[in-house]
């Protein structure tokens, strides 16, 4: 057991030096801790000032316990999705495990020490959106002592059974990996089934709400038994567990609490028994089994034809990207998942407020649609989705101690910027044509209008690669050893992030500025805004192209 | 040709990794850069290539100056790096494809020269696998066919034998050769000095960033007779083997 807390610390402060490395020397835990700190009181608050609304409301009419199935539920589906991003990075795509196979541990307490990591990093972020709403029940409800307890075992017990579920699921995925020889492919498939589970698990829970918030809904809330009852039939131990929470007897409460750890015991005993068979399989021919495929030998005459340097090098750029897992999940997908769900969410949302699209028509019909007000929001939209799209915040730090490869090469690094931005523009291409078009089924926009948009946010695209670019050359991150490290644990993904607020504060102002002004204009004096920005930006690149590729040695 | 005009190089304040370092590699030539680890070697040859700024001094290859005319300078050298361990997730023949790409190559010539390298490498059967799925040497094996594919004036090595068997090191130094007859250059860094014996027209020591010898091996052997600290630097090189 020593030796699993052990190695347990030891990935956990893996993953978590990653980003101390990047925070400077001295200063570092002063400044992360303010950063953390201000974040957390953020959420903190946010959720407080949810969770009393929402819990006012219930008390108001008595269904108060309503409230704890949902929290109860929500953290399970908060385990799921977490779990579905961390489990296939934990388990498989840590470099560590090429170490770790050799040294004299039992399987089972590697499984253990990485399924503590998963479990461990999911509980900082369920302890603040599982604990708080939990007792602010517990105030406004004036429970006693029991109710804490048994709150705080909940919370650690619900999110384990989905870890170990989802895990299990993804060796089972994994080790088949051996089997087929092609390894990229497969992971490739694997990363796509996950995804596909992702977005069925979004349908799913918008078609919920979708009928929680029909007149069925109000029936429910009346008999809030009848909700709690449908949540709970699913899950075993959260049917244990608000019934813990919610009677007023004593030995009911240990009962229900006993039921639950009974499960999750059991569940983890049937875990370890068969994670010990398949995640080996898995993760030794991940680690070894390397993209060879030897199907074919010799080159066909077709692969030897050459093409525009720009062509190969935004080709090579793209590969990269796609056939490695981590920066699939992390860089590329996002930009066309995001939008989905986000589309998926707001369908059912609009449905589920009792409207079919007639009556959103009618209503639309009555709203000054082609209006500047209407334009930049859809901007502000746009640049919210755009702002996960880590290709060019990454451009450089990617290629790790590779990226000298831009300095000795006969090609100006003006061009290869360019190039290696590229992806990042057309991604964010496709992230405004699925939020235009969206915009363009609800809103019914003037093909003028429309066109407009595109030209706008396209130069906002432009504008964003560049300066994130910059940022990557000023702070590259090239000595890693997981991918990891570069597209999650980094930083400087805080960037696009504080660009887009800059970006949609902008666009706000403008609005308060320019209220009433035609909306051709409006998006006019945008547009030339945005293309000054760029030029001086593209300016600024262009003439410091050598001194900005300092950093890269 | 490879001219290092009184080059001077500090990573951190006051302490110079390289000192006024002269050097000119002629065509034809082939020169090995000698030194212990942590010499200078890999700083001088990144100065060399474009990769570091050079803080005094310049560089010129070919007659172009690394500093002034880069593009033109790049244009004039294939470079192997100490770690091969790139572009991991394309296949051979995409990597090479892609160097062709860069330097421009007619499309007549790609073929007849990739099949030549990678035959004579005997890595033709995997280029169609991912970089990744190579060992250390074939990786070696395939940068150096990217940097050959364009048939550079002045080839440059950084430590290149080491990782690579007995065979390839022995094709690896035929080429060598084989390119500086053709009127070429080659420079080489390693920290083996049987290497630089069989192989090099002249050789250059360095230590603690400065040169403390230049000239061929047999003057080299002499000197370190004669000199009791060189002999002692001569003792450390060779004991890295
Ligand atoms: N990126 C760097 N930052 C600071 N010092 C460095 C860096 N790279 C090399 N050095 C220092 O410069 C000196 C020469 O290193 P190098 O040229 O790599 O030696 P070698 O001859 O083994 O190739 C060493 O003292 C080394 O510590
Ligand atoms: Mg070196």
């Amino acid at each position: 057991m020593k030796k699993v807390i052990k190695l347990t610390n030891i990935f956990l402060k893996n993953s978590l030096s990653n980003m101390d490395a990047q925070m400077g020397i001295s200063t570092k835990s002063k400044s992360r801790f303010l950063l953390y700190g201000l974040l957390f009181l953020y959420f903190a608050g946010l959720i407080i000032y949810l969770s009393y609304n929402l819990l006012d409301g219930l008390i108001q009419i008595q269904q108060e316990e309503i409230f704890i199935g949902m929290i109860l539920f929500m953290i399970f589906g908060f385990a799921i999705v977490q779990t579905i991003f961390s489990s296939i990075n934990v388990l498989y795509f840590t470099k560590d495990s090429e170490y770790l196979l050799p040294l004299p541990l039992k399987p089972y307490q590697i499984i253990l020490a990485r399924t503590n990591v998963m479990l461990v990093s999911e509980y900082l972020i369920i302890f603040l959106v599982g604990c708080i709403p939990l007792i602010m029940y517990g105030i406004l409800t004036g429970a006693g002592i029991v109710y804490y307890i048994t709150m705080l075992l909940a919370v650690i017990l619900v999110p384990i059974l989905p870890v170990l579920l989802i895990s299990i699921i993804v060796m089972g995925i994994m080790s088949f990996a051996k089997l087929t020889k092609n390894r990229s492919k497969f992971q490739l498939f694997a990363t796509a089934i996950l995804l596909v589970i992702v977005v069925a698990l979004s349908i799913s829970t918008s078609n919920m709400q979708d009928d929680l918030t029909n007149e069925e809904m109000a029936q429910m809330l009346v008999k809030a038994n009848g909700t709690i009852e449908m949540i709970k039939g699913y899950i075993p131990t959260i049917d244990y567990l608000i019934e813990a929470l919610t009677t007023n007897n004593l030995l009911t409460t240990i009962v229900e609490v006993l039921k639950a750890i009974a499960i999750t015991a059991l569940s983890f005993v049937m875990y370890m028994l068969i994670s010990q068979k398949i995640y080996f399989k898995g993760l030794v021919g991940n680690l070894f089994g390397g993209g060879a495929s030897h199907t074919q030998k010799g080159i066909k005459q077709k692969e030897y034809k050459n093409s525009k340097l720009y062509k190969s090098y935004v080709g090579k750029e793209f590969k990269s990207l796609a056939r490695n897992p981590v920066f699939l999940m992390q860089c590329l997908i996002p930009a066309i998942l995001i939008p989905i769900i986000m589309v998926i969410i707001t369908y059912a949302g609009l449905s589920s407020d009792g409207m079919g699209f007639e009556q959103i028509n009618q209503m639309v019909g009555q709203m000054p649609i082609n209006t500047f007000m209407v334009a930049c929001i859809i901007l502000g939209v746009i640049q919210f989705f755009t702002m996960f799209i880590y290709i060019a915040i990454t451009a450089i730090s990617r290629d790790g101690e590779n990226a000298v490869f831009m300095k000795y090469i006969p090609v100006p690094l003006y061009k290869q910027y360019i190039y290696k931005i590229i992806p990042n523009i057309i991604m964010y291409m496709v992230t405004i044509i699925i939020t235009l078009g969206m915009a363009e089924y609800i809103l019914h926009l003037s093909i003028t209008t429309l066109i407009l948009l595109f030209v706008v946010a396209t130069i906002m695209g432009v504008l964003q690669s560049l300066v994130m670019i910059i940022i990557d050359l000023k702070r590259p991150k090239l000595s890693w050893d997981s991918e990891y490290a570069v597209a999650k644990q980094n930083l400087n993904l805080i960037f696009p992030v504080l660009f887009s607020m800059l970006n949609i504060g902008i666009m706000v102002g403008m609005v308060g500025l320019l209220k009433n002004i035609n909306v051709y204009l409006g998006l006019g004096i945008l547009a030339i805004l945005y293309i000054v920005a760029t030029i001086a930006i593209n300016r600024y690149v262009y003439n410091n192209q050598y001194k900005l590729a300092d950093k890269i040695i | 040709m490879i001219e290092i005009k009184n080059v001077s190089k500090s990573y951190v304040k006051g302490k110079k990794s390289v000192d006024d370092l002269n050097l000119e590699i002629k065509n034809g030539e082939i020169f090995g850069f000698l030194g212990p680890n942590g010499a200078g070697k890999t700083t001088t040859i990144r100065m060399i290539t474009g990769i570091l700024n050079i803080d005094e001094g310049d560089i010129l290859i070919d007659g172009k100056s690394i500093k002034k005319e880069p593009l033109e300078a790049k244009k004039n050298f294939g470079f192997v790096p100490d770690s091969p361990d790139m572009f991991l997730k394309l296949k051979g023949i995409e990597y090479l494809m892609f160097m062709a790409d860069v330097y421009d190559i007619p499309q007549d010539k790609r073929k007849d020269k990739i099949e030549e390298l990678t035959k004579k490498f005997e890595i033709y059967n995997d280029l169609n696998n991912q970089i990744q799925s190579y060992s250390h040497g074939m990786r070696q094996k395939i940068v150096i066919c990217g940097a050959l594919l364009a048939e550079p004036k002045n080839w440059i090595l950084d430590e290149p034998m080491t990782g690579l068997d007995p065979k390839s090191s022995y094709d690896l130094k035929e080429m060598m050769r084989q390119h500086a007859k053709s009127g070429k250059t080659v420079f080489f860094s390693t920290h083996i000095l049987e290497v630089a014996e069989k192989l090099c027209d002249r050789v250059g020591i360095i230590n603690k960033g400065k040169l403390v010898f230049v000239g061929t091996f047999d003057e080299m052997k002499q000197k370190f007779k004669e000199n009791a600290s060189l002999e002692d630097l001569f003792l450390e090189i060779t004991e890295k083997q």
